[in-house]
């Protein structure tokens, strides 16, 4: 998740978490971090008292960013736009 | 606590296109706020992605008019049904790997750990719907703005959702 960007439109309360794009509360099948994502998230509204708010969750991702795929086959139009004018 | 890195998965060349449009402060002049009313165990709990999902019976998010104007997502919203699975639910965003979503919708809109929360009394109730938006809104989300987040919030408030958690993909 990239946070600054939550931050930056003003966003009251945020969960910020650092796992990949497309799995925010954890992987195919992973109940466990699943359920504890989700706890924790909730545990937000509990805990903001102020506009901004801002919590990192403790969670690691279970695999290295160069093992860890998240981009689709075929590069988003607007990536295919960036790269073609390079 | 250590901070979460932003970037850590974003690859470079992404990481440099959108940390230079990132300021590091709110452009927002104020943050909307709204008080918490009652306890999470109380509360009646929805699910917002931005993953495009969409019910399999009803129209998916449009992925052509953004093959035509890279520049442009598309700006509208769907309802979710609560009992909604991977089944049932169609996946439309041209920008991640869609894949984990169709094996496991609990990745992005985690449904079944929500009604679990619900059976053991950790929440008050599941909302009768979900919703999705298409994370990606090119130069323009105005129309996301005005008018899609003003109709979702208005069929939250009707279906009277206390809290609603809002998961960028």
């Amino acid at each position: 998740m990239i946070w600054p960007f939550q931050r930056m439109i003003g966003m009251p309360r945020v969960a910020a978490i650092e796992h990949p794009f497309g799995r925010p509360y954890g992987d195919v099948g992973d109940i466990t971090t699943q359920r504890e994502v989700l706890l924790a998230a909730l545990a937000v509204f509990g805990k903001a008292r102020e506009p901004g708010y801002l919590e990192h969750l403790p969670f690691e991702w279970h695999e290295d960013p160069d093992q860890t795929k998240w981009h689709p086959a075929e590069p988003s139009p607007i990536i295919a736009l960036i790269t073609k004018r390079k | 606590m250590r901070q979460v890195d932003p970037w850590r998965f974003t690859g470079g060349f992404l990481s440099k296109i959108l940390s230079a449009r990132i300021p590091d402060e709110p452009s927002h002049p104020e943050i909307p706020w709204t008080e918490v009313g009652k306890p999470v165990a109380e509360s009646k709990v929805a699910l917002l992605s931005t993953a495009g999902l969409s019910m399999r019976d009803d129209a998916p998010f449009d992925m052509e008019m953004e093959r035509e104007k890279p520049t442009q997502g598309d700006p509208s919203w769907r309802r979710l049904r609560a009992d909604a699975t991977s089944a049932t639910i169609e996946a439309n965003h041209l920008h991640i790997d869609t894949g984990y979503i169709e094996r496991d919708l609990n990745v992005a809109l985690p449904v079944d750990r929500l009604r679990e929360l619900a059976a053991e009394g950790a929440i008050g109730a599941v909302a009768d719907s979900h919703y999705s938006i298409m994370g990606y809104q090119g130069n323009d989300s105005s129309t996301l703005e005005n008018q899609s987040a003003p109709e979702i919030a208005a069929a939250m408030r009707s279906e009277e959702v206390d809290l609603a958690l809002l998961a960028p993909v």
